[in-house]
């Protein structure tokens, strides 16, 4: 028992560690705006792999459309700042709640048809290019041109002058993220998407109603998609049908999957590598000869999911345990 | 048998394709009695549990549980109502712990508030402690299965399906199941329908016996009638052997 | 009147170059259910082999399959025996996932040797076009299609009627059983997949012939093999073919007659379509 709270005191220490070091980074980089906006990528991913492990790692189903809500979340947003001089603080929670409607409208016909696995993947990513014709060809809202947004330097129109204010919104957004994960890991809808997850026969058997539970989860996942779609369209300063990204949506399930399926900090972590590597190398010799650092970067992605396929976290598992605790030595001597 | 009737199936009949794999079946299980289900291989016994637990929909027939018709009901549905089950080949969640996949089964009747006395109480039961932290993907087969019992038992059943528990147990490890279960019997006031080929303790478990041969019912009663039973002693044997002998004849 | 049957009779042509990309992918995930995300990549890689072959050697881009055939299925069976094996046992997304990585890597590779700009061949001896009833037809659209029909007809021949092409099949219906009859599973998924991506070499190649490829069309092919295996479910070859029949024909519909950038929103709805009603496919066998 002792032993099991130094290990809480222990691992609190360690989140508060890195929050006070996320928390300080914009202030360290101040000057060079052109990294903060790297890390608020970086972190923009962080927080998207996040919410994907609610529906990707926890649930199992391998969503690939994350952008499709991104896209809707910043469209809804963006449109009412546009048209209306409708203030982002607000409309970023409808561009959720319209995304999690389309998801809704998506997810039910989908969970009831019992569409899984590779074809649950492929729908979602179909979804993604779908939403990009439609709203490049719906000229009214998208069009092929950009669309930028008014009243830049405006803290109302949540237009800043400097991309740090959008880092400590990611920040907060990636907190809520991590919270969500937690809360639903720790209770009976945790437990319910863990079980579907593995073998959705045995739960259905144990009296867990998979498809409301997917849903659940789902919506969950493409409501805070779509909430951090109206800061991204604010961050960029702009909308356009390219948000709706096939490829980049795989990158973010593929976060998901190499840092550690239904570990909550998992794809956080991938995020932070991965993407701080991609960033690092592009920045670093993409503009010289371009995608060598695509080259590199899959190079490592394919390296890491044969050597584990477990994901990355549990590298980071195993050195924790090495190092602050002796509960894991001990069980594997009772072994 | 003064308890009344918990589960009846009555006309039920299922076919895939050209084969039909269970045929008019009736069967009736009365609250807290234990009743086997036995059968040559390829019988249709794990069908029936399909049918009856609502993993498949039979073509013909109807099944009431508590008096209500389950027939077209979803699983997790008639779970709810009080029934639950084991697998012939075990499914389990890999990646979690003992403790957890028990827990999973505990939600089902519990609030986040008392869910955790009840896994305690099941752990308890079926003497899980040592294993509790345990991932089920490190457990061998016996243990994997005794999860599933206590997985199933944790949804706060009145009539649990095992099918084939006690497949590839040793004898002491049996012994044990069957003590186990028999408690389940009587102080969880569970009913028990088990499938099984361990002919020694579905003798000594059951009170009751049925037969399934080629998806029909060829036979039902208390154990001593079935081991005497000409019928169930030729689909046991097979009836190309006993063609055989009476041709030697 | 007269553009819609010019509009399905090119739909018609598309479809069977289609179908025949489809079929390698049906090869793969019939027989041994591994997902390759990277298919369509393979075709965009062939399609670039025979840019290159043709730009820099002079080879037609017709007869490049006979080059790029063997090297695709050389590559095939690398990546099996390197990548695809090893995550067999694996949850299905590992296997995603490293598809995805190859996916990746072949279009980050692609545009590092080629650069990003859209390549295309200025010539090839199946150019031109030929009058049938008062039709324009393009020569090379026409020779494509029989090509595609033919290998789609050799391929059925050889899953039916060979010893190797059975051994294929048997895998599929069955790994255990076919393991216990001596069927190396390993060496027979290798030829699937080793088979599967080398279709994928005929197709760059007459694509070619009438195309530009750039390194970003991957996974467009990919989601229209795809789409074209969700029609015809698993195991038909006939609904394999028809499906890609229906594809092509629906884009080029929706391309003469909506808006070009529709063709995809029409092969997409399709595709979300067809598993809502039909989850298995409209000619599967199961």
């Amino acid at each position: 028992m002792e032993q099991k709270k130094n290990n809480q005191v222990t691992k609190s220490l360690l989140w508060l560690l890195l929050l006070i070091i996320a928390v300080i980074i914009p202030w360290i980089l101040g000057s060079n705006q052109y990294s903060v906006l790297l890390v608020t990528t970086v972190l923009l991913y962080g927080v998207m792999a996040t919410l994907w492990n609610i529906i990707g790692g926890l649930a199992g189903q391998l969503d690939l459309g994350s952008f499709a809500y991104l896209g809707l979340g910043a469209f809804t947003s963006g449109t009412l700042l546009i048209r209306y001089n409708f203030t982002p603080w607000m409309g970023m929670i409808l561009g959720g709640l319209v995304a999690a409607g389309f998801a809704l409208l998506i997810g039910i016909p989908l969970f009831r048809f019992r569409i899984r696995e590779v074809w649950y993947a492929l729908t979602t990513c179909a979804l993604v290019e779908i939403l990009k014709v439609v709203f490049t060809m719906w000229e009214k809202v998208g069009g092929p041109v950009e669309r930028y947004l008014p009243h830049y330097g405006s803290l109302y129109h949540m237009r800043f002058s400097s991309y740090i204010p959008y880092y400590y919104l990611m920040l907060g957004l990636l907190l809520i993220a991590l919270g969500v994960n937690y809360r639903i890991n720790k209770t009976r809808l945790g437990y319910y998407l863990k079980a579907l997850g593995e073998d959705e026969i045995a739960a259905e058997v144990l009296g867990i109603d998979t498809r409301s539970c997917k849903l659940k989860a789902l919506v969950c996942y493409s409501f805070l998609i779509g909430v951090t779609g109206g800061i991204y369209a604010n961050m960029y300063g702009y909308i356009h049908p390219s948000f709706f990204d096939g490829q980049e949506s795989i990158k973010v399930a593929i976060l998901g999957i190499v840092g550690g399926r239904g570990i909550t900090y998992g794809p956080l972590l991938a995020a932070l590598l991965l993407v701080g590597i991609q960033e690092f190398l592009r920045a670093s010799i993409g503009g010289d000869v371009s995608g060598l650092y695509l080259v590199i970067y899959s190079v490592i992605l394919i390296v890491v999911v044969l050597f584990r396929p477990k994901g990355i976290a549990t590298i980071f598992q195993d050195v924790y345990q090495r190092v602050f605790s002796r509960r894991g030595v001990e069980k594997k001597n009772v072994q | 048998m003064s308890n009344e009737k918990i589960l009846t199936a009555s006309g039920i009949t299922k076919s895939f394709g050209s084969l039909i794999a269970v045929n008019h079946v009736d069967l009736e299980i009365y609250e807290e009695e234990i009743v086997g289900l036995i059968g040559p291989n390829g019988a249709g016994k794990t069908t029936l549990f399909n049918l009856i637990n609502g993993l498949e929909t039979p073509d013909q027939g109807e099944v009431t549980f508590k008096g209500i018709d389950i027939t077209a009901m979803s699983p997790h549905k008639i779970c709810q109502l009080g029934m639950a089950r084991s697998f012939q080949v075990t499914r389990s969640f890999t990646q979690m712990s003992v403790e957890e996949a028990i827990k999973v089964g505990a939600y089902n009747r519990k609030n986040e508030k008392e869910v955790q006395e009840k896994v305690e109480w099941v752990i308890n039961f079926f003497g899980l402690e040592e294993i509790r932290d345990c991932k089920c993907s490190d457990l061998g087969l016996a243990s994997l299965r005794k999860v599933e019992v206590a997985r199933a038992t944790a949804t706060e059943p009145n009539l649990l399906l095992l099918d084939e528990v006690a497949a590839g147990l040793t004898s002491a490890e049996l012994l044990k199941l069957m003590s186990e279960l028999r408690r389940l019997n009587k102080e969880a006031k569970i009913a028990l329908c088990v499938v099984e080929h361990v002919m020694q303790m579905v003798m000594s478990l059951c009170e009751r016996i049925f037969v399934l041969d080629a998806g029909e019912l060829i036979a039902q009663g208390v154990p001593e009638e079935i081991s005497n039973n000409q019928r169930v002693i030729e689909a046991y044997l097979g009836r190309g052997s006993y063609g055989k002998t009476s041709s030697a004849d | 009147m007269e553009t819609i049957f010019q509009s399905v009779f090119s739909g018609v042509l598309m479809g069977c170059i289609y179908a025949l990309i489809a079929l390698g992918l049906s090869l793969i995930f019939g027989v041994m259910n591994v997902v390759n995300f990277a298919h369509g990549d393979f075709v965009m890689l062939s399609m670039y082999f025979t840019f290159w072959a043709g730009s820099l050697w002079g080879i037609d881009a017709v007869l490049t399959p006979l080059v790029t055939f063997p090297l695709l299925f050389l590559f095939g069976v690398i990546i099996y025996y390197g990548l695809i094996s090893r995550t067999l046992r694996e949850h299905y997304t590992i296997q995603i996932a490293i598809t995805v990585g190859l996916m990746t890597f072949l279009r980050a590779i692609t545009q590092l040797v080629w650069q990003a700009r859209p390549r295309a061949l200025t010539y090839s001896f199946i150019q031109g076009n030929i009058q049938v009833g008062g039709y324009v037809i393009a020569l090379s659209r026409l020779v494509s299609a029989i090509i595609s029909l033919i290998i789609i007809g050799s391929i059925s021949y050889f899953l039916n009627r060979t010893w190797p092409g059975r051994e294929i099949r048997a895998t599929s219906d069955d790994l255990d059983a076919a393991s216990l009859m001596g069927i190396n599973y390993q060496k027979t998924y290798a030829i699937a997949f080793g088979l599967g991506s080398s279709l994928t070499a005929i197709a760059g190649g007459l694509l070619m012939t009438f195309q530009q490829v750039d390194p970003t069309m991957g996974l467009r092919f990919g989601l229209l093999s795809w789409c074209i295996l969700a029609l015809a479910g698993l195991g038909s070859l006939p609904g394999l073919l028809i499906s890609g029949l229906i594809v092509g024909v629906s884009e080029s519909l929706a391309m003469t007659f909506w808006d070009p950038r529709a063709r995809l929103l029409v092969i997409y709805l399709i595709f979300v379509l067809v598993l809502w009603v039909r989850p298995r496919g409209i000619f599967g066998r199961k």
